[in-house]
C-alpha cells in the first residue's frame, strides 16, 4: 500500500461519524461534544503537521488550523458554559476521536512529501464531512439558538479551509 | 470595560490603530479630526463569516476606514499593492486606516487566501457653491 492512502480509516472514520450524525437525532449536549471534539482533533493533527509538515504551505496551513480552530472552541467552550450546558459523548464524538486519533498513528510512520500529502488528503476529508455533519444535522439539531447561531457563523471557515485544502492538494499533486 | 488598549502608529500612509476591547467591541479614535480633515468621513467594514463586508468600498481621499473583525480567529486586511496591511486583527478587534492614496485597491487576508475585496479611493470632490460660500460680483 502506498504510504499516502495511509490515513484513509481515520478519514473513514470521519465519514461514519458524518454518516451516524445524518440519520440520528442529536440533541444540544451532543452537538456540543461533537463541536469541541471535531475541533480538537483537527487542532492535534495541525500541531503534528506543523512539526513534521515538509513544504511551507503545508505548514502554513496547519498553523492556521490551529488558530482558526482553537478560536472556534474558544468560543464553543464559553457558550456552553454559559448556557450550563454540559457537552455529552455520543457515537459521533465518539468516532470522531478515535478516527483522529488512527490518523496521527498514520501520519507520524510517514515523513517528507508523503507526510504533507497524507495530512492534507485527511484535511479533504475531514473538512467535507464536518461541512456535511453540519448542513445534515447539527445545524437543523441544535435547539438553543445561540448553539445554532455558533454553528451557522462557523461554517464558512470550514469551507473556506476544504478549498484551501483542496487547492494545496492539487499543487502538490503536481510535484 | 471596553477600552483596554489602542496603539495608534504611523506607517507610511496608513494610520493604524488597533482596538482591543473587551465585550461590546468599540471603534478606535472615533471620528476624524474636523481641522485636520475637513469632511471626512469614518467607513466600517465588517469581517464576518470569512467575508469582508461590503465587498467594495467606495471613499473620498481623507475619509478612514475602519475594519471590525468579527469572527472567532484573526484576520488581516492586506492590500495586493501593500499599500496598507493591518497585520493581525484579533476577534473583536477593529483596525482603522486613512485613505489618503487615490486608486482602487484590491485587498485579501493573508491567513485566508479566499477572502477577497476592494477598496476604491475617489479625489475628495470640489464643495459646492453655495449662499454661503459664494464670492459675489468681481470687483
Amino acid at each position: 500500500m502506498k504510504p499516502r492512502y495511509a490515513p484513509c480509516a481515520a478519514a473513514l472514520a470521519l465519514l461514519t461519524a458524518a454518516a451516524w450524525a445524518e440519520t440520528t437525532q442529536v440533541t444540544d449536549p451532543q452537538i456540543a461534544a461533537i463541536v469541541v471534539t471535531a475541533n480538537q482533533v483537527d487542532i492535534a493533527a495541525g500541531e503534528l503537521a506543523r512539526a513534521k509538515g515538509h513544504s511551507k504551505e503545508v505548514k502554513d496551513f496547519a498553523q492556521r488550523m490551529i488558530t482558526d480552530h482553537s478560536g472556534v472552541n474558544k468560543s464553543a467552550t464559553e457558550l456552553v458554559q454559559k448556557l450550563h450546558v454540559t457537552p455529552e459523548s455520543n457515537p459521533t464524538s465518539e468516532s470522531l476521536k478515535r478516527g483522529g486519533d488512527e490518523n496521527l498513528a498514520a501520519l507520524k510512520k510517514l515523513r517528507g512529501s508523503a507526510f504533507d500529502k497524507a495530512y492534507i488528503e485527511h484535511e479533504v476529508a475531514y473538512h467535507q464531512s464536518v461541512i456535511d455533519a453540519l448542513d445534515k444535522t447539527l445545524i437543523p439539531s441544535a435547539q438553543n439558538a445561540e448553539l445554532k447561531a455558533l454553528l451557522v457563523k462557523v461554517r464558512p471557515a470550514f469551507v473556506a479551509h476544504l478549498e484551501s485544502a483542496k487547492q494545496i492538494q492539487s499543487s502538490l499533486g503536481k510535484m | 470595560m471596553k477600552l483596554l488598549a489602542c496603539l495608534s502608529q504611523t506607517w507610511g500612509i496608513a494610520r493604524p490603530c488597533i482596538v482591543v476591547c473587551a465585550g461590546t467591541l468599540t471603534v478606535g479614535a472615533g471620528a476624524p479630526s474636523a481641522t485636520q480633515n475637513p469632511g471626512a468621513k469614518t467607513h466600517t467594514v465588517t469581517i464576518e463569516g470569512m467575508r469582508f463586508n461590503p465587498q467594495t468600498l467606495t471613499v473620498r481621499r481623507g475619509d478612514r476606514v475602519v475594519w471590525i473583525n468579527r469572527d472567532l480567529f484573526p484576520h488581516t486586511a492586506t492590500a495586493t499593492s501593500k499599500a496598507f496591511d493591518s497585520r493581525s486583527i484579533s476577534p473583536n478587534v477593529s483596525w482603522a486606516y486613512r485613505a489618503r492614496t487615490v486608486g482602487e485597491f484590491d485587498y485579501g487576508c493573508t491567513f485566508h487566501p479566499t477572502m477577497r475585496a476592494r477598496l476604491v479611493v475617489e479625489p475628495r470632490a470640489k464643495a459646492p457653491i453655495t449662499r454661503t460660500n459664494r464670492a459675489g460680483p468681481l470687483r
